[in-house]
């Protein structure tokens, strides 16, 4: 059977300590709850999450969604974000996690990226340089979410063309925010539509799309 | 608390609902009526007018096409059809009614979710998740599929498709053995209103999926009809007899995973059973312990669904998988389905996970799924009819017995087929069959003219009379046209 790989990068830089964190966890806690009881998810996804602040670090290796727990997740005082050392975490653990189809054996469906940051890369060159890594690690869909008014949107953009903004670091924001990202791992087995595009759910009222 | 929303609906009655969505679909965001007996579920993309006129007729003429029909009532168990249109903020919505509740988890981890298919079809899901109980028994999901494959025979014979038919548009409950077609208002009417979803993943029919890429419009572009709806049943019935996809198999055909997905459920699509080409076997040193044993199709061969179906899966997964006018109707389907229970026979097994399985026509029946074999006198009753008076030729089908099994009219009569028009005092059982102190036993209940011509003086069985069901036993259950004479055979173990 294919696992659907998705991997999660959560931005846990000094900005995110408190409120926003604590919103995060939950968000996170109500999805992997939410896609428990979905057969689609229970049957294919598999999870993992990846935190980046001054430190990155792969707090829950990919695990299919029905054995997991939610690790938990620190925010230091301050510090940068290390957003580009994040991708190349991620990149390398795609390798070592997904299985390639190869002649004699079928792999893993192509996996899907949620990146959430509330800031932008202090390490922008690493990131710049990694973008092109990402991309060639063919992901289903990356989406990308800038959260708080104080996100920059720009490079995101270089990463992918689904970035949406959240006005707001409260529950509330994250809440909707999450369940929209579980409906669309969830999408997998909808009907598929007459004309050929992957569409995605269309996002809660307080996501902000950017075009 | 949301406040409710007053709407007239297009045929000028009042519908109404709470303004608050209690799910999402693919194409629409549902929302309860106050009392909750119905749903309203609303496009959150603007529908053109043709798709207004095609949801029209599916609540107006083609809802009544089935429903206003002698017999209509038996579709309101196996459909969840909308039943009204209305407009709301812009926004096109179908009033459907609420599933009904035996469609639910009513305890476990997923209380309160809906029974969509893939929990009863996925290996993985039924053997880590579900309890012994919501797992039902084997029996139950051939009455499941009988469900199944009858809507879709009632949808066809009205000229409708439903053109989007997976295990998330079926509702099942396989503790009862029932089955509701739901999200109807995709469906096509061949030649009049194109589709608009070319279907679900696992569903989707090779010839829709070879030329996915072609721009609507283009001839050579094909789209669910009819015989895509074929397709996706034979898949549903495969799904929920053996928990594995019948064209999923081991054979790579791209190093690419998307491109793979799609040469292997389309262009190069091949029935992972197929009998002389091997090369798409499913691999059981690539499986997850919990894909087993139902993954490995050498210990769960197709042929264990009995003669009937490995005949219609032969034409749904080889002759008819890339020329789909050799595709089974559901028609066919619906019969094979309910012969093949009269070959069922109880495991002796109690700990057996699927409590029935089809006998194989041999002298030493052994149950496939725990291995047990068959002890005591098994009687298989062979079914004769008569084509003129005094003659009798074998049918196919035989009956099989079991304790405290019931003989039905179908059974009795060849012109009797147990469907939605079978009359009211033709579902009543007229007979019985025991194991009494050691012998087979036939009661009659209330067949007027039956009759042991075992022997050249023949005896008359009245009701409340047995007869035993010893090898060799003939006995006629009518003497009226189309009556059956059955022939038991005694096997013994």
């Amino acid at each position: 059977m294919r696992r659907l790989p998705v991997y999660i990068l959560i931005d846990t830089s000094g900005s995110m300590r408190g409120e926003p964190i604590e919103s995060v966890k939950v968000g996170l806690e109500t999805m992997i709850n939410s896609l428990k009881q979905e057969p689609y998810a229970l049957e294919t996804v598999s999870l993992s999450i990846i935190t980046f602040d001054s430190e990155v670090k792969q707090v829950l290796p990919l695990t299919p969604i029905d054995e997991l727990q939610l690790p938990d997740i620190y925010t230091p005082e301050s510090g940068p974000t290390h957003t580009g050392a994040a991708l190349e975490l991620l990149c390398r653990k795609v390798d070592q996690e997904v299985t390639l189809t190869s002649e004699g054996r079928k792999g893993d469906w192509m996996p899907l990226l949620f990146i959430m940051t509330d800031g932008k890369p202090s390490d922008i060159q690493l990131y710049n340089r990694m973008i092109p890594e990402v991309q060639r690690r063919k992901f289903a869909g990356i989406i990308a979410c800038a959260a708080g008014m104080t996100a920059r949107t720009e490079p995101l953009k270089l990463l992918t063309d689904k970035v949406y903004s959240l006005d707001t670091l409260d529950s509330t924001s994250f809440k909707s925010f999450f369940k929209w990202i579980s409906s669309t791992i969830a999408l997998g087995n909808r009907s598929v539509g007459a004309t050929d595009e992957l569409e995605l759910p269309p996002p809660p009222p307080e996501v902000n799309v950017l075009l | 608390m949301a406040k409710t929303i007053k709407l007239t609906a297009t045929d000028g009655s009042t519908v109404e609902f709470v303004d608050e969505v209690i799910g999402s679909g693919a194409m629409k965001d549902v929302y309860f009526s106050p009392d909750k007996s119905y749903v309203v579920g609303f496009f959150r993309t603007k529908q053109d007018a043709n798709s207004k006129d095609r949801l029209q007729n599916i609540v107006g003429k083609y809802r009544e096409r089935i429903f206003n029909q002698v017999g209509g009532d038996y579709w309101e168990n196996l459909f969840c059809w909308p039943t009204k249109l209305v407009e709301w903020e812009g926004k096109l919505g179908v009033v459907c009614p609420t599933y009904q509740k035996h469609f639910f988890f009513s305890d476990g981890m997923f209380k309160g979710k809906e029974k969509e298919g893939k929990w009863f079809a996925s290996a993985k899901l039924r053997n880590k998740f579900l309890t012994p109980q919501q797992k039902g028994t084997w029996l139950s999901h051939y009455h499941m599929c009988l469900q199944i494959a009858r809507a879709v025979r009632r949808m066809h014979a009205a000229g409708l498709a439903h053109s989007d038919l997976s295990y998330k548009n079926v509702l099942v409950d396989p503790e009862t053995g029932r089955a509701s077609v739901i999200d109807i208002d995709g469906l096509v009417v061949p030649g009049k209103y194109p589709p608009d979803v070319v279907g679900t993943p696992d569903f989707i029919a090779p010839e829709v999926m070879q030329t996915r890429a072609l721009k609507v419009g283009d001839p050579a572009k094909k789209l669910p009809s009819i015989q895509t709806d074929r397709h996706a049943l034979a898949v549903l019935i495969y799904m929920y007899l053996l928990n594995r996809h019948p064209l999923r198999g081991g054979k790579v055909n791209d190093l690419d995973t998307a491109k793979d997905e799609e040469l292997s459920m389309g262009a190069k699509a091949l029935f992972v059973e197929h009998p002389t080409d091997a090369s798409n076997r499913p691999k059981v040193d690539n499986m997850a312990p919990s894909e087993l044993p139902q993954g490995d199709v050498t210990k769960r061969p197709y042929t264990m669904c009995g003669p009937y179906l490995t005949e219609l899966f032969n034409r749904a997964f080889i002759d008819g998988l890339h020329d789909p006018q050799k595709r089974p109707t559901a028609d066919e389907w619906e019969t094979a389905l309910v012969l093949t229970t009269d070959l069922m026979q109880p495991c002796q097994n109690p700990d057996c996970e699927a409590k029935w399985f089809v006998f194989d026509n041999t002298t030493k029946p052994r149950c496939p799924f725990c291995g047990t074999e068959f002890h005591g006198q098994l009687p298989v009753l062979n079914l004769y009819y008569s084509p003129s008076k005094g003659r009798f030729i074998p049918e196919k089908n035989r009956l099989m017995v079991y304790d405290k099994q019931s003989l039905y009219m179908w059974h009795v009569n060849r012109f009797i087929t147990p469907n939605e028009r079978t009359k009211p005092e033709d579902r009543k059982p007229v007979g019985d069959f025991h194991f009494h102190k050691g012998n087979w036993i036939l009661i009659n209940r209330s067949l007027p003219d039956m009759w042991d011509v075992t022997e050249a003086q023949k005896r008359r069985i009245k009701p409340g009379e047995f007869v035993a069901l010893t090898d060799g036993r003939k006995i006629l259950l009518s003497g009226e046209d189309g009556g059956r004479l059955i022939v038991v055979q005694l096997v013994k173990n």
